[in-house]
């Protein structure tokens, strides 16, 4: 009754599969790494002025797509750069898409593995979670979408009711003084923050898939948007609780933060397993959206069919999510999908908006 | 019929598959130790008798760690050997000592001597003794409970004047000692001799900027313990230097802004008891900077109640009287401020009293040159404090 033969999106589920793709483990490990690059209490301010950044960024994405209607980045590319290096790019992006997911399910498997099932091997927690995947992402970006859409408002709640009761560790003093060092610690922020974003490459495809791709820049605004106010309230309230000094020594300092009190009397004394069962959720939307995205970018760039390709990425993503072989190096290939993410930011939707407009210009002149 | 059979073969297998989870245990097969207590090390009884019949390991005895484990009323009903003062009642709890130079070794160790392994997810208070933190220092010994998966961050840590291990006793019966603590900062409402606590989350963030602060202390007497004042710790160091007593503790709150209440008793000009019973606090301090020279200006307010006088003339409920008893009463404070100011300025020369995150607000650029020898820039700077206490009223009681 409900399913859908054309596989498009409404505004509202674009803007929920946008706001899932980027909001996902960073979240847990946020406070720290901007504590660490800022030093000082402003680092509210660097995740206020990345997203400012990250939505003229998407804006770019949103316009270049809108030139192709219907075409996601994997069919547009060769397009404007020619097929070579086009396919090229496009088989980056897409092997992008392929290490953030396993990236992803590697943090939700790490972080679960340390404060709830101690003991379980790893593979355990990650096999499950891609084979649920894989039933999801067959399903279609429309039952992608829809699934998204019952989980994010679960799991902000959630988020909300323990950032909610976190309050009573909350000291103004921790968050002062404003801008005691200038704004140099502020800028020394913006790529640590820049990074928790990582994910919104999704919207170069996510265009194609809409319904009416003129309502795309406020969908695609407003599914970034939601992900900027919660980082901007985590920082708050983790440094806030915390003081930026515990922020930065804890490994998952929001998970420290929901783990610095006890509720006596409460329906759950503790926090931080309900916060951790309903974040293992939003992790796992996080990860089938990378799973998806690197599915079609393969299938698309050499015109196979979907499901196979499908897959075929289940060992690549369980090999990918396997590499790393600490925490340490979970962290680590963080920043490295970061400088990536920043480093195709600049070669395909800038890039290949520069030479579209030289083009159009180019054909304008001739005509 | 082959659908069937494969319908039923995976509910089959799915029943096997998805039973239970994969490392759970069970919690009546734990130890949850509730309380921790570190003292210097000398080995316990039992453990000498161990020793004795070739029971050791190598090690240098730089700590003890006992633990308070809770057992669980189960079944099998074994409650604890230990610890029983007699009477026949059993203690809900049993405290296991062990000595040695880490404190996880130590903890393995009591593997080898328990029947179930301790774990903890409900460790609620940890005790330090003064003599152990004169030796080693904070982040040494709190290294372990902050690293640790299972111990949360809102554990509160105390310092103990005395053994701190024997803290974690008690003569009543159906009570569990650590508990008890924990329980006991419920009456930060009735006085600020009660400090906020000072969790692993605060103590994470103390140890690594490096600076002075206080910890509860606890003394132990006749089967009862007592929060008595407050031990500090050097932030450079990290070692304990000294104690302040009950109203220099009262004083510290007042000055951060943690208190809630409370009570000054003063002697009237006839030498008789009168007490004021403190409704609101607050403290403001401001932090000028004039070239080298740090001063501080606080500025204590207090609303509260005349509440008792021995004094039978005393029967007044005029402003007058009330403003005359309230400088006396502001006498008194000043009194007990400047002991405060005086000890931390000038014998101990650390600012355990958060002056420095005062100045590190409102004058983020001196802050930044003092900060590295701070405690020894706070024991120069110029503190004045300006006192307003108000008598609101005088109780059910009117002339």
């Amino acid at each position: 009754m409900f399913t859908r033969t054309d596989d498009k999106i409404t505004a509202s589920q674009a803007a929920v599969f946008l706001n899932n793709s980027v909001l996902g483990a960073g979240i847990l490990t946020l406070p720290r790494g901007v504590s660490e690059a800022v030093k000082t209490p402003d680092s509210w301010i660097s995740i206020l002025l990345s997203g400012v950044i990250v939505m003229l960024v998407i804006l770019l994405m949103v316009k270049l797509s809108q030139q192709f209607p219907g075409q996601t980045v994997f069919q547009y590319a060769g397009r404007i750069s020619g097929k070579f290096i086009g396919g090229l790019l496009c088989l980056l992006l897409a092997i992008y898409f392929v290490v953030l997911a396993g990236f992803e399910i590697r943090s939700l498997a790490e972080v679960t593995l340390f404060f709830l099932l101690e003991g379980t091997p790893i593979w355990a927690v990650i096999v499950p979670f891609i084979w649920a995947g894989t039933y999801l992402v067959c399903g279609g970006i429309n039952s992608i979408a829809r699934v998204f859409q019952i989980i994010l408002p679960i799991s902000i709640v959630v988020l909300l009711i323990s950032y909610g009761v976190s309050l009573r560790l909350f000291n103004l003093d921790h968050l002062r003084p404003v801008l005691s060092d200038g704004i140099a610690p502020v800028l020394r922020g913006l790529k640590p923050t820049v990074l928790v974003y990582t994910g919104c490459e999704v919207t170069m495809t996510l265009v194609a898939f809409m319904q009416q791709p003129r309502q795309a820049v406020k969908a695609m605004l407003a599914g970034i948007g939601l992900p900027l106010c919660l980082y901007l309230l985590t920082v708050l309230v983790v440094i806030g609780g915390l003081s930026i000094d515990s922020a930065i020594t804890s490994t998952w300092p929001t998970i420290d933060l929901i783990r610095s009190f006890e509720i006596t009397g409460f329906f759950v004394e503790r926090l931080e397993f309900p916060l951790m069962v309903i974040w293992l959720m939003q992790m796992f939307c996080n990860f089938c959206s990378f799973f998806f995205q690197a599915s079609l970018g393969f299938s698309q760039i050499f015109r196979l069919k979907l499901k196979p390709v499908i897959f075929v990425m289940v060992p690549l993503i369980f090999l990918a999510s396997m590499v790393p072989k600490s925490v340490g190096d979970v962290f680590a290939l963080g920043d490295a999908i970061g400088n990536m993410g920043i480093a195709l930011f600049i070669l395909i939707p800038l890039l290949h908006s520069g030479i579209w407009l030289l083009r159009k210009k180019g054909v304008k002149q001739n005509g | 019929m082959v659908r069937r059979t494969v319908i039923v073969s995976l509910c089959l297998l799915f029943s096997v598959l998805t039973s239970g989870c994969w490392s759970s245990k069970e919690i009546e097969d734990l130890a949850l130790y509730t309380g921790l207590a570190l003292d210097v090390g000398e080995p316990a009884p039992v453990e000498k008798e161990f020793e004795e019949k070739g029971g050791t390991y190598s090690k240098q005895n730089k700590v003890v760690a006992t633990v308070q484990v809770v057992p669980i009323k189960s079944a099998s009903g074994s409650m604890d050997k230990k610890g029983g003062g007699g009477g026949g009642q059993q203690k809900p709890y049993s405290n296991v000592s062990g000595a040695g130079d880490s404190i996880l070794e130590i903890f393995r160790q009591f593997s080898i001597r328990r029947d179930r392994p301790i774990i903890g997810h409900h460790l609620k208070v940890i005790i330090i003794s003064a003599e152990l933190l004169k030796r080693q220092t904070i982040s040494q010994l709190m290294d372990f409970v902050m690293r640790d998966n299972d111990i949360r961050p809102s554990t509160m840590v105390y310092i103990s004047q005395g053994t701190a291990r024997d803290t974690l006793t008690s003569d009543q019966p159906n009570e569990i000692p650590s508990f008890h603590i924990m329980g006991m900062i419920r009456n930060q409402s009735r006085t600020s001799k009660v400090l906020s606590p000072v969790t692993l989350a605060r103590l994470d963030a103390l140890t690594y900027s490096k600076r002075s602060f206080v910890l509860q202390n606890l003394i132990k007497g006749d089967g009862e313990v007592e929060f008595s004042g407050a031990g500090i710790v050097k932030g450079d160091t990290g070692h304990w230097i000294g104690f302040l007593n009950q109203e220099d503790t009262e004083c510290v709150a007042w000055l951060n802004n943690e208190g809630k209440a409370g009570a000054i008793k003063a002697y009237d000009s006839s030498g008789e008891p009168m007490t004021y019973e403190i409704k609101a606090m607050d403290s403001k301090i401001t932090a000028t900077a004039d070239g080298g020279c740090i001063s501080f200006s606080v500025k204590l307010s207090s609303e509260g109640r005349f509440i008792e006088t021995w004094n039978d003339q005393d029967t007044s409920s005029s402003q007058e009287f009330a403003d005359n008893a309230g400088r006396i009463f502001e006498a008194k404070l000043a009194k007990m401020m400047q002991a405060l100011l005086g000890k931390l300025q000038n014998e101990y020369q650390c600012d355990a009293a958060g002056f420095g995150d005062k100045l590190a607000i409102q004058q983020p650029a001196v802050w930044k040159e003092v900060k590295d020898h701070w405690d020894e820039a706070f024991s120069k700077a110029k503190i004045e404090i300006t006192y307003d206490l108000k008598i609101t009223d005088f109780g059910s009681f009117t002339e």
